[in-house]
Protein backbone atom coordinates (compact mmCIF):
# COMPACT_ATOMS: atom_id res chain seq x y z
CA UNK A 1 0.00 0.00 0.00
CA UNK A 2 2.63 2.73 1.00
CA UNK A 3 5.05 1.28 -1.42
CA UNK A 4 2.57 1.83 -4.35
CA UNK A 5 1.75 5.44 -3.03
CA UNK A 6 5.16 6.55 -2.71
CA UNK A 7 5.77 4.78 -6.35
CA UNK A 8 4.46 7.43 -7.89
CA UNK A 9 6.30 10.09 -5.95
CA UNK A 10 5.83 12.67 -9.07
CA UNK A 11 2.03 12.80 -9.31
CA UNK A 12 2.54 13.56 -5.25
CA UNK A 13 5.31 16.37 -6.47
CA UNK A 14 3.02 17.72 -8.97
CA UNK A 15 -0.02 17.52 -5.96
CA UNK A 16 2.27 19.76 -3.70
CA UNK A 17 3.51 22.49 -6.16
CA UNK A 18 -0.35 22.96 -7.10
CA UNK A 19 -1.26 23.53 -3.58
CA UNK A 20 1.53 25.55 -3.03
CA UNK A 21 0.78 28.02 -6.30
CA UNK A 22 -3.46 27.16 -5.76
CA UNK A 23 -2.20 29.05 -1.88
CA UNK A 24 0.08 31.48 -3.48
CA UNK A 25 -2.65 33.20 -5.70
CA UNK A 26 -5.92 33.32 -3.34
CA UNK A 27 -3.68 33.79 -0.18
CA UNK A 28 -1.32 36.68 -1.18
CA UNK A 29 -2.78 40.52 -1.39
CA UNK A 30 0.62 41.08 -3.64
CA UNK A 31 0.13 40.69 -7.17
CA UNK A 32 3.96 39.89 -7.78
CA UNK A 33 3.23 37.13 -5.02
CA UNK A 34 0.25 36.08 -7.01
CA UNK A 35 2.02 36.06 -10.60
CA UNK A 36 4.83 33.74 -8.86
CA UNK A 37 2.03 31.64 -7.66
CA UNK A 38 0.74 31.07 -10.81
CA UNK A 39 3.85 30.07 -12.51
CA UNK A 40 4.23 27.58 -9.95
CA UNK A 41 1.00 26.24 -11.05
CA UNK A 42 1.70 26.02 -14.29
CA UNK A 43 5.00 23.94 -13.70
CA UNK A 44 2.91 21.33 -11.65
CA UNK A 45 0.91 20.69 -14.53
CA UNK A 46 3.82 20.65 -16.90
CA UNK A 47 5.22 18.00 -14.75
CA UNK A 48 1.77 16.18 -14.73
CA UNK A 49 2.11 15.78 -18.61
CA UNK A 50 5.65 15.04 -19.11
CA UNK A 51 4.55 12.35 -16.10
CA UNK A 52 2.26 10.83 -18.07
CA UNK A 53 4.24 10.47 -21.27
CA UNK A 54 7.40 8.61 -19.93
CA UNK A 55 7.49 5.02 -20.26
CA UNK A 56 9.83 3.23 -18.49
CA UNK A 57 12.97 2.56 -20.33
CA UNK A 58 10.80 4.31 -23.36
CA UNK A 59 13.90 6.25 -25.71
CA UNK A 60 13.59 9.51 -27.52
CA UNK A 61 11.16 8.87 -31.12
CA UNK A 62 13.76 8.40 -33.50
CA UNK A 63 13.93 5.49 -35.71
CA UNK A 64 16.88 3.05 -35.93
CA UNK A 65 18.04 0.21 -36.75
CA UNK A 66 17.05 -2.09 -33.17
CA UNK A 67 13.57 -3.77 -33.61
CA UNK A 68 10.81 -3.02 -31.25
CA UNK A 69 12.36 -0.03 -29.62
CA UNK A 70 10.00 1.38 -26.93
CA UNK A 71 9.41 4.84 -27.34
CA UNK A 72 8.44 7.84 -24.64
CA UNK A 73 5.15 8.97 -25.86
CA UNK A 74 6.32 12.58 -27.52
CA UNK A 75 2.68 14.25 -28.09
CA UNK A 76 2.57 15.37 -24.33
CA UNK A 77 6.47 16.60 -24.39
CA UNK A 78 5.17 18.43 -27.53
CA UNK A 79 2.10 19.93 -25.79
CA UNK A 80 4.79 20.61 -22.70
CA UNK A 81 7.23 23.03 -24.81
CA UNK A 82 4.32 25.00 -26.50
CA UNK A 83 2.76 25.27 -23.12
CA UNK A 84 5.96 26.40 -21.54
CA UNK A 85 6.22 29.01 -24.61
CA UNK A 86 2.75 30.30 -24.04
CA UNK A 87 3.63 30.46 -20.09
CA UNK A 88 6.63 32.83 -20.74
CA UNK A 89 4.34 35.28 -22.54
CA UNK A 90 1.47 35.04 -20.11
CA UNK A 91 4.06 35.61 -17.84
CA UNK A 92 5.32 38.77 -19.65
CA UNK A 93 1.90 40.00 -20.08
CA UNK A 94 1.08 39.71 -16.33
CA UNK A 95 3.73 41.45 -15.04
CA UNK A 96 3.46 44.34 -17.69
CA UNK A 97 -0.36 44.37 -15.95
CA UNK A 98 1.63 44.69 -12.59
CA UNK A 99 3.67 47.33 -13.94
CA UNK A 100 0.75 49.47 -15.61
CA UNK A 101 -1.01 48.98 -11.82
CA UNK A 102 2.21 50.26 -9.54
CA UNK A 103 2.12 53.44 -12.01
CA UNK A 104 -1.48 54.25 -11.69
CA UNK A 105 -1.88 53.41 -7.88
CA UNK A 106 1.29 53.87 -6.44
CA UNK A 107 1.62 50.09 -4.86
CA UNK A 108 0.48 46.71 -6.08
CA UNK A 109 -1.18 45.35 -2.77
CA UNK A 110 -4.64 44.29 -3.50
CA UNK A 111 -6.15 46.12 -0.52
CA UNK A 112 -4.55 49.24 -0.69
CA UNK A 113 -5.94 49.39 -4.62
CA UNK A 114 -9.20 48.25 -3.90
CA UNK A 115 -9.48 51.06 -1.05
CA UNK A 116 -8.08 53.64 -3.48
CA UNK A 117 -10.94 52.53 -6.07
CA UNK A 118 -13.67 53.15 -2.83
CA UNK A 119 -12.12 56.47 -2.47
CA UNK A 120 -12.47 57.39 -5.86
CA UNK A 121 -16.11 55.84 -5.95
CA UNK A 122 -17.63 57.97 -3.41
CA UNK A 123 -15.77 61.07 -4.49
CA UNK A 124 -17.50 60.56 -7.68
CA UNK A 125 -20.74 59.94 -5.86
CA UNK A 126 -20.03 62.89 -4.07
CA UNK A 127 -19.92 64.73 -7.11
CA UNK A 128 -22.59 63.24 -9.00
CA UNK A 129 -24.76 64.36 -6.12
CA UNK A 130 -23.85 68.24 -6.17
CA UNK A 131 -24.09 68.04 -10.14
CA UNK A 132 -27.50 66.39 -9.96
CA UNK A 133 -28.75 69.16 -7.02
CA UNK A 134 -27.29 72.08 -9.31
CA UNK A 135 -28.96 70.79 -12.24
CA UNK A 136 -32.43 71.15 -10.15
CA UNK A 137 -31.99 74.70 -9.16
CA UNK B 1 24.96 47.41 -8.52
CA UNK B 2 28.18 48.00 -11.22
CA UNK B 3 29.83 49.55 -7.57
CA UNK B 4 30.61 45.35 -6.25
CA UNK B 5 33.45 44.38 -8.05
CA UNK B 6 32.81 40.23 -6.66
CA UNK B 7 29.84 40.73 -9.22
CA UNK B 8 31.59 42.17 -12.04
CA UNK B 9 34.56 39.57 -12.09
CA UNK B 10 32.24 36.84 -11.95
CA UNK B 11 29.63 38.11 -14.96
CA UNK B 12 33.23 39.00 -16.58
CA UNK B 13 34.45 34.88 -16.02
CA UNK B 14 30.68 33.56 -16.67
CA UNK B 15 29.93 36.12 -19.90
CA UNK B 16 31.53 33.42 -22.34
CA UNK B 17 30.81 29.85 -20.69
CA UNK B 18 27.17 30.68 -20.43
CA UNK B 19 27.20 31.71 -24.39
CA UNK B 20 29.27 28.17 -25.02
CA UNK B 21 27.16 26.24 -23.05
CA UNK B 22 24.03 27.83 -25.19
CA UNK B 23 25.97 26.66 -28.11
CA UNK B 24 26.72 23.08 -26.82
CA UNK B 25 22.67 23.01 -26.44
CA UNK B 26 21.75 24.53 -29.39
CA UNK B 27 24.00 21.91 -31.89
CA UNK B 28 23.55 18.90 -29.37
CA UNK B 29 19.86 19.03 -29.63
CA UNK B 30 19.87 17.04 -32.42
CA UNK B 31 21.10 13.97 -31.13
CA UNK B 32 19.59 14.49 -27.24
CA UNK B 33 18.44 16.54 -24.59
CA UNK B 34 18.11 20.41 -26.04
CA UNK B 35 17.18 22.58 -29.04
CA UNK B 36 16.41 25.79 -29.56
CA UNK B 37 13.84 26.93 -27.15
CA UNK B 38 16.21 25.72 -24.15
CA UNK B 39 19.53 27.01 -25.51
CA UNK B 40 17.67 30.49 -26.98
CA UNK B 41 17.05 31.46 -23.01
CA UNK B 42 20.37 30.13 -21.69
CA UNK B 43 22.10 32.54 -24.32
CA UNK B 44 19.88 35.02 -23.75
CA UNK B 45 20.30 34.26 -19.91
CA UNK B 46 23.86 35.71 -20.68
CA UNK B 47 23.06 38.71 -22.12
CA UNK B 48 20.38 39.75 -19.39
CA UNK B 49 23.17 39.17 -16.68
CA UNK B 50 25.75 41.21 -18.35
CA UNK B 51 22.63 44.18 -18.43
CA UNK B 52 21.50 43.49 -14.84
CA UNK B 53 25.20 43.94 -13.34
CA UNK B 54 26.37 46.62 -15.32
CA UNK B 55 23.00 48.67 -16.32
CA UNK B 56 20.83 48.92 -19.35
CA UNK B 57 22.83 51.50 -20.57
CA UNK B 58 25.22 49.07 -20.81
CA UNK B 59 23.64 46.56 -22.13
CA UNK B 60 21.96 48.12 -24.87
CA UNK B 61 25.92 49.01 -25.98
CA UNK B 62 26.71 45.72 -26.15
CA UNK B 63 23.41 44.54 -27.70
CA UNK B 64 21.63 47.18 -29.08
CA UNK B 65 18.03 47.22 -29.62
CA UNK B 66 17.84 47.46 -33.18
CA UNK B 67 19.94 44.67 -33.76
CA UNK B 68 17.44 42.63 -30.98
CA UNK B 69 14.62 42.91 -32.92
CA UNK B 70 16.17 42.35 -36.61
CA UNK B 71 17.35 38.76 -35.39
CA UNK B 72 14.09 38.47 -33.61
CA UNK B 73 12.45 38.59 -37.05
CA UNK B 74 15.17 36.88 -38.92
CA UNK B 75 14.42 34.03 -36.37
CA UNK B 76 11.04 33.47 -37.63
CA UNK B 77 12.34 33.92 -41.27
CA UNK B 78 14.50 31.01 -41.03
CA UNK B 79 12.09 28.70 -39.59
CA UNK B 80 9.02 29.95 -42.38
CA UNK B 81 11.92 29.85 -45.06
CA UNK B 82 12.96 26.43 -44.69
CA UNK B 83 9.34 25.56 -44.47
CA UNK B 84 9.28 27.46 -48.01
CA UNK B 85 12.46 25.62 -49.52
CA UNK B 86 10.96 22.47 -48.90
CA UNK B 87 8.13 23.37 -50.85
CA UNK B 88 9.81 24.71 -53.56
CA UNK B 89 11.78 21.60 -54.13
CA UNK B 90 8.87 19.76 -54.48
CA UNK B 91 7.29 18.09 -51.17
CA UNK B 92 5.15 19.50 -48.29
CA UNK B 93 5.55 22.16 -46.06
CA UNK B 94 8.57 21.31 -43.88
CA UNK B 95 9.72 18.51 -44.99
CA UNK B 96 13.20 17.89 -44.20
CA UNK B 97 13.62 15.16 -46.79
CA UNK B 98 14.42 16.75 -50.01
CA UNK B 99 16.67 19.19 -48.66
CA UNK B 100 19.58 17.47 -48.99
CA UNK B 101 21.41 15.14 -51.33
CA UNK B 102 19.75 12.06 -49.39
CA UNK B 103 17.03 11.63 -47.29
CA UNK B 104 19.34 11.96 -43.60
CA UNK B 105 21.62 14.62 -44.90
CA UNK B 106 18.07 16.54 -45.41
CA UNK B 107 16.89 15.51 -42.20
CA UNK B 108 19.85 17.07 -40.52
CA UNK B 109 20.05 20.17 -42.71
CA UNK B 110 16.40 20.81 -42.09
CA UNK B 111 16.38 20.58 -37.84
CA UNK B 112 19.56 22.66 -38.13
CA UNK B 113 18.36 25.13 -39.78
CA UNK B 114 14.73 25.08 -37.71
CA UNK B 115 16.30 24.68 -34.01
CA UNK B 116 18.80 27.89 -35.17
CA UNK B 117 16.07 29.91 -36.12
CA UNK B 118 14.25 29.20 -33.18
CA UNK B 119 16.94 29.51 -31.04
CA UNK B 120 17.12 33.46 -32.48
CA UNK B 121 13.62 34.39 -31.98
CA UNK B 122 13.34 32.72 -28.39
CA UNK B 123 16.99 34.71 -27.18
CA UNK B 124 16.18 37.85 -28.62
CA UNK B 125 12.38 37.37 -26.99
CA UNK B 126 13.94 37.04 -23.74
CA UNK B 127 16.29 39.72 -24.36
CA UNK B 128 13.37 42.18 -25.89
CA UNK B 129 11.03 41.80 -22.74
CA UNK B 130 13.54 42.42 -20.54
CA UNK B 131 14.67 45.50 -22.22
CA UNK B 132 10.73 46.52 -22.20
CA UNK B 133 10.90 45.79 -18.62
CA UNK B 134 13.87 47.34 -17.51
CA UNK B 135 13.62 50.68 -19.57
CA UNK B 136 9.50 51.09 -18.52
CA UNK B 137 8.92 54.38 -17.59
CA UNK B 138 5.61 55.21 -15.25
CA UNK B 139 3.24 58.21 -16.44
CA UNK B 140 4.59 60.26 -13.69
CA UNK B 141 7.65 60.64 -15.62
CA UNK B 142 9.33 58.44 -12.54
CA UNK B 143 11.49 55.37 -13.20
CA UNK B 144 10.43 52.34 -11.26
Amino acid sequence: MISSALGVWNYWVVFLLMMIGLFLVIGRQNFLKKIVGLTIFQTSVFLLYITFGKIKGGTPPILNNINETIYSNPLPHVLILTAIVVGVATTALGLSLVLRINSEYGSIEEEDISAQDLVDYHDQIETSKTVSIKFKK
Amino acid sequence: MDNNPILRIATKILFAPIILFGLYVQFHGDFGPGGGFQAGVIVASAFILYAIVFGLEKGKELFPLSINIFLLALGGILYGGVGIASMMLGDEFLSYNVLGSSQQAGQHIGILLVEFGVGLTVSNVMIALFYAFASFESSNGEKK
